[in-house]
Order: structure tokens, then C-alpha cells, then sequence
């Protein structure tokens, strides 16, 4: 058992199913949304980058790259969320609601990809 | 991503993740833990209140509590926010700047350093193995050239240096055991734009195993070797090595053809030496008893060059093996050989210092050396000295027992490999130039002379193709005859001539000695010129620029821009228009 693949699995599990919760829900309802788990979903992402830093293999730079671009959709999210509430001092409305909620979709794909390719190492190694 | 990117990353995994941790906690705790806004309601920080808070708390800026005063229960946390957040900080730059200190990523950021300029060097480049003496002299000459090196050795001291000297382009410097294929490799032996590899490491065994790898993993690039003893050498022809040098030998050589023709040997030294050195004055070398102190490698070499020009020598050496297998040669029996060591006033007199003309200084200690130099000259202040010099810090020393020929290994190596790659046709010149007769050669020194002055000419050779000489091929295809005497002519002012003498003309495999003004240029052709820098430098113009060699050729100035080319055919119609008829071929 390699200790490394452990963690990075689990680093990158949690980040697709907090993203997941996240997601799920009414799209422009705030309502269905928690505020901490997007937090969650950015400091479990962030994490599981940093993992990847410095893997040298295909596999590793493939997962650093799936990871990079669901931090991207995530730090837009959050930047929405921050800009329309914090700078603007407007409440958050289902039209805001729905655009961070698409953008954390999209990290979700990046997300859900990169659980794929995870898989596709791990069942790789078996053979 | 290169090994120097990785490995920093790897190294920064867990601080950065220590890092995101920290902060993670710091800021969640700061949004949960209640406080009042300044009316004295209940009030939380948002994520971004939060993370700006953590974020100047844990770089120790410190704007205060923003945007109201915190409560007892948020200070609290921010207490903790701030040792968590200081330390994890703190860690994380330590664990940076000790990566930084760690000699394995030192090593991998030299290394990485090395192949970048390996990549960038332009076109072909050269190998030296050992930056001792020789390798030193040789990067200097090489690089002088324009000729890019790379220098492999295993000393670190001497590596740093590298970029300390001042050489005229950057040589990348790579430390490691030449012995080892896999860091002749990294050294760039596979690369397509290695040319050649020089072997100059102290050790015979080292050379040995640099040849051997370079020729089964590049076998197309010219090796060349130094090699001392003669069992490694002829190991090295056995598989292909192109040049082998023995500095004895070939300083054994040298001396040989100063014995028999001085100006021949003046010859070789100016057009072999270092370039804007001072020429150097002949050697005279009279005919006598000549005593030989110390009969190893050198000794023996130069013994067998006396011997051939049926010269009295008497032999000093300790040891009495080599006596017993020297007097049971019978070529030896008109020679002696005395036990001792040389440096006693006792066995030199014995040897017949006080008749002899000549002294050969050459066991392998310089101390020694010395010694025996001083004895002989105080009893016979007449001699001819050889001296062998062996340690380049003792180089002082030996200048200042005046001895006739200084001796040493380094230089010589330096010398002939140097010849060998920046003008591989002036061996074949030297050669030829030995079977001239004795007046040949003070007829060309008389020649040099008087084109180029003082100092040691520099050396190259003049391609005819269309790489090296394009100008040159262009005209030459249009069917128009350029002589060697045209390429000798300034381009600047054609009435004068370049400081510089053509030495060999190489076509088709032919040589000729000395070309004359007159011969006509071929394309394919090879001539070797010696001349000052300045001199080569108006050549290449000539070479090169159609303009130069028009001017050179038809005296007349051209004009290279289309509409200066127009308006000069205006120009020249309307004169020819103009000119009284019969006139016309008195105005040219």
C-alpha cells in the first residue's frame, strides 16, 4: 500500500463529493447552498494540487492539470460570491446564486475527471 | 518540467499544505466565532472579512481588529490564528531556504545550469577532459577561435574558475569522474553537435577509458588522446583513436628537427605558437657530447633522436636495471651509462660534463632538475641546457636558469592538439616543409617576417565553398579568374597589402608549398594563410562581401542599393555619352 496514493485519494474523493454537495439543490435558490462547504471544496482542492506538485509521471501531470482547473471555476465562484456580497453590499440573489453555482459545476466535471483518471491509474496497477 | 522544478516542488508539498491548513482553520474559526458589530448586534465575519483578517495577521502587518472591535471570544481565536498562522509561516521559509542549502539540489541545479548551456551553444562544439594545464590552454585557444568547449572535470575548485576567467565565450563546466560513460554523456559525448573529444587528464588509464567510451558511443567524433606511456598508446590506435599525442615524443621530435635544421624549427615554433606572443629567436645546437640526466620516458626519447644523428651520449641514472638493459643493446655500445643521480658535481664530471656541449635535465622531479642544472653550469658554463619542466608552478624557477629549451609536457600537448583543430592543414605543411632543402626554410622566415613584423602570426585556412566564402564562390561561378595575389589586397585600399603570406594552396588532394600571386583560385580549394588578426579579418570581408571583392577585382567602387545601382548606370551612360571617342580608353 503506498501511503502517498492513500492520501491523495482521499484529498481527491472529498473534493468531488463536498463539491458535489455544493451543487446540489436548486440552482438560484441560496437556500440550498452552504457558504462553508464551498470553503471546503477550495481548501480540500487546494490541497489535493499541492499533492500533485512534482510528480513527474503522465498520470501526475494529467491530474495536476484536471486539479488546477477546478481550482480555477472555484476561485471564480468565490470571487462572484465575494465581489456581489462584500464589495457591492448587495444581497445575494438567485441570479448570482445560479452563475456560482454553474461555476462550481464546472469544477465538479474537472473534479469528476480526475476521480476517473484515479481509477484508471489505480485498476492500471493491477495488472 | 525539469528535474530542478520537480524536486522544489516535491520539497514544498507538505509546507504548502501546512500553510493552506492553517489559514483554512484560522479563517473558518474566525467566521464561526460570534461577534458584535458596533450598534451591539450579534454579528459574523464573512469568509472574505475573514480571510483578509487572517491574511494580515498571519504576515505579522497587523492593521488591528477591522471592521469593528472584536469581542473577547473573537480575540481569543485570533490569538490562535496567530501562532498557528506565524509558525506555519516560519516553517515553510525554512524549509525553503534549507532546501536552497541542500547539495543534492545544489548539484541537480548545476547540472540543470550545465544542459541549458549545452543547448545554447550554437554549433559544433568540443570536449575537454581535465582542466589542468593543457585543458586550460587549450579552452583558451579553442575559444579564441570561436570554437565552443565544454570542459569535464572531477576537480570542483577548478570548475568554479570557469566562469571567473575571462574566455572569450561561455564555457559550460561539468564536474564529474570522466571515467564514468554516463557523465561523458551528460558532458554532451551523444550530442549531433559534439565534434571532437580531448583526453587530457594526468592519467594515462583515464585517457585510455575516455577514448574507448567516445569511440563505441559516438564513433564518428575525432578523439584525441594524451597518453605517456607507450603500452596505453599503441592500446589506443588499436581501436581507432585519431591522434594520440606524447608530449616526449613529439617534444623529442621537435628537438630533433632544431638539431638538424634551426630555421626549419624556428618555423614551426612561430606558425605553432600562441598568437600576439613575441616571435622567438633560433636555436643553435652544436654538434658534441651531450649528457642525459635521468632515462625515463623523456630521457629515453631523446636519447633515441641522438642516437640517430650518431651523437657521443653519456647516460646518469640511479637505477641499475635500466643500465643492464641499455649496455645489452648492441646500438649502445659507443654510449656509457653511469649510476647516480646527476645532481653531485662528482658523477657529472664523471660523465664528462667539462667536454660536453649539451645537458639534459629530465628526471620527472623539477627539484632535481634544478639541481643538476645549477651543478652543470657551474662547471661548464657553456652548455646547451634541456630542461624538463614538469609542475607549472615552478615555471618561475626555471626561467630564471636561463636553460636553452625549457621543456614542458603541458605546453606541448597544449600546442600540437591546438594545431590539430584550428588549422589541421599545417601539419601537412610542417611535414612537407621537412623535406625542402635548408634554404626553403630561411626564405619563408624572411618572408614572414617582412609581411607580418614581430609577433607570432595567427593561423586559419580559407575554404572555397559557399559556406566560407560566398562572395568568392559567386564570382567565381559567373566564370571570372581571382588570384591568390587578389585575396592578398586590402579591401579597404586595394594599392596595399594585407600583413599577411599564404602558405599552402590544398587542392584535390595535391599540396603546394608557398603559392604564388598568380595561381588562380578553384572552387573546393583549401589555402592556408598565416597573418595578423586584422589581416584575417579584411579576408573574410573580401570572402564574404560581393562589394569588397568587386572593388578588389574591377577598381571600381559599386554601389550595393538598387537605386544607387540605377543612378550610377545613369551616371556612367551619360559620361560615355559625353566622352570624346577616342579618348575613351585613355580615361580608365
Amino acid at each position: 500500500m503506498n501511503r502517498e496514493k492513500v492520501v491523495f485519494s482521499f484529498f481527491m474523493i472529498l473534493a468531488l463529493t463536498l463539491n458535489f454537495g455544493f451543487f446540489a439543490g436548486e440552482v438560484d435558490n441560496p437556500n440550498h447552498h452552504n457558504v462553508y462547504e464551498l470553503f471546503a471544496v477550495i481548501i480540500v482542492n487546494l490541497i489535493a494540487t499541492v499533492l500533485k506538485f512534482g510528480d513527474r509521471s503522465q498520470m501526475g501531470a494529467m491530474l495536476l492539470a484536471t486539479s488546477l482547473v477546478a481550482l480555477v471555476q472555484l476561485f471564480s465562484a468565490s470571487i462572484v460570491w465575494a465581489y456581489v456580497v462584500n464589495i457591492q453590499g448587495n444581497v445575494m440573489t438567485a441570479d448570482t446564486m445560479s452563475t456560482i453555482i454553474s461555476l462550481s459545476g464546472g469544477a465538479m466535471i474537472a473534479n469528476f475527471i480526475s476521480v476517473i483518471l484515479l481509477i484508471i491509474e489505480t485498476s492500471m496497477m493491477r495488472h | 518540467m525539469s528535474l530542478v522544478t520537480s524536486l522544489i516542488m516535491r520539497q514544498m508539498r507538505i509546507p504548502i499544505i501546512i500553510l493552506i491548513t492553517g489559514y483554512a482553520i484560522s479563517i473558518l474559526g474566525m467566521v464561526i466565532t460570534p461577534g458584535i458589530d458596533n450598534q451591539g448586534n450579534p454579528w459574523h465575519m464573512s469568509f472574505f472579512d475573514a480571510f483578509y483578517f487572517v491574511s494580515y495577521t498571519a504576515t505579522t502587518i497587523g492593521f488591528g481588529e477591522i471592521p469593528y472591535t472584536l469581542t473577547n471570544a473573537q480575540r481569543t481565536w485570533a490569538l490562535i490564528t496567530i501562532y498557528l498562522t506565524v509558525v506555519a509561516w516560519f516553517y515553510s521559509l525554512g524549509k525553503i531556504v534549507s532546501l536552497v542549502q541542500d547539495p543534492m539540489f545544489r548539484e541537480a541545479l548545476k547540472e540543470s545550469q550545465f544542459s541549458q548551456q549545452l543547448a545554447r551553444i550554437p554549433d559544433k562544439f568540443i570536449i575537454i577532459c581535465g582542466f589542468g594545464e593543457t585543458g586550460h590552454a587549450l579552452a583558451k585557444a579553442l575559444t579564441e577561435r570561436n570554437i565552443h568547449t565544454v570542459v569535464i572535470e572531477e576537480n570542483e575548485r577548478l570548475i568554479q574558475t570557469l566562469p571567473l576567467e575571462d574566455f572569450p565565450l561561455v564555457i559550460p563546466g561539468f564536474k564529474g569522474d570522466a571515467r564514468d560513460p554516463e557523465k561523458l554523456i551528460q558532458a554532451g559525448l551523444q550530442n549531433e553537435k559534439c565534434a571532437a573529444i580531448i583526453a587530457v587528464t594526468a592519467s594515462d588509464e583515464t585517457n585510455l577509458k575516455i577514448a574507448v567510451t567516445s569511440k563505441l558511443l559516438h564513433p564518428d567524433i575525432c578523439v584525441i588522446c594524451r597518453s605517456e606511456l607507450e603500452d596505453y598508446e599503441s592500446n589506443m590506435f588499436s581501436f581507432g583513436t585519431d591522434f594520440v599525442i606524447n608530449p616526449f615524443e613529439t617534444f623529442a621530435n621537435i628537438f630533433a628537427m632544431a638539431m638538424h635544421s634551426p630555421a626549419l624549427h624556428l618555423l614551426y615554433d612561430w606558425l605553432t605558437g600562441v598568437p600576439d606572443t613575441d616571435l622567438t629567436n633560433p636555436i643553435y645546437i652544436k654538434e658534441g657530447h651531450w649528457v642525459i640526466c635521468g632515462f625515463g620516458r623523456f630521457g629515453n626519447a631523446l636519447y633515441r633522436q641522438l642516437l640517430k644523428s650518431n651523437i657521443q651520449v653519456t647516460i646518469i641514472d640511479p637505477s641499475e636495471e635500466k643500465r643492464d638493459t641499455f649496455l645489452s643493446r648492441a646500438e649502445n655500445k659507443h654510449n656509457d651509462f653511469i649510476i647516480g643521480t646527476g645532481f653531485d658535481a662528482h658523477t657529472l664530471t664523471m660523465a664528462g660534463i667539462t667536454q660536453a656541449i649539451g645537458l639534459v635535465s629530465g628526471t620527472d622531479n623539477d627539484t632535481n632538475n634544478l639541481s643538476i642544472i645549477m651543478t652543470a653550469r657551474e662547471i661548464n658554463p657553456e652548455l646547451f641546457i634541456v630542461a624538463r619542466h614538469n609542475k607549472k608552478a615552478n615555471e618561475k624557477l626555471f626561467e630564471a636558469t636561463q636553460a636553452n629549451i625549457i621543456m614542458q609536457p603541458s605546453e606541448i600537448i597544449a600546442r600540437k592538439i591546438r594545431t590539430l583543430l584550428v588549422a589541421p592543414l599545417m601539419i601537412a605543411f610542417l611535414n612537407k616543409a621537412r623535406n625542402q632543402d635548408p634554404s626553403w626554410a630561411n626564405i619563408t622566415i624572411s618572408r614572414i617576417m617582412g609581411a607580418l613584423g614581430e609577433s607570432v602570426p595567427s593561423i586559419w585556412t580559407l575554404h572555397v565553398n559557399e559556406k566560407e566564402a560566398r562572395a568568392l564562390c559567386q564570382v567565381l561561378r559567373l566564370g571570372r579568374v581571382i588570384r591568390v595575389g587578389n585575396l592578398l589586397q586590402n579591401p579597404r585600399k586595394r594599392e596595399k597589402q594585407l600583413e599577411t603570406v599564404p602558405l599552402m594552396l590544398k587542392r584535390n588532394q595535391k599540396l603546394l608549398l608557398m603559392p604564388t600571386s598568380d595561381i588562380a583560385i578553384k572552387s573546393g580549394d583549401q589555402i592556408l594563410f598565416c597573418g595578423t588578426p586584422s589581416a584575417l579579418r579584411s579576408m573574410q570581408w573580401s570572402q564574404n562581401d560581393l562589394h569588397s571583392l568587386n572593388y578588389i577585382m574591377t577598381y571600381e567602387d559599386t554601389p550595393d542599393a538598387y537605386i544607387w545601382r540605377k543612378f550610377h548606370q545613369f551616371l556612367k551612360r551619360n559620361e560615355r555619352r559625353n566622352r570624346p571617342r577616342q579618348k575613351r580608353h585613355l580615361m580608365k
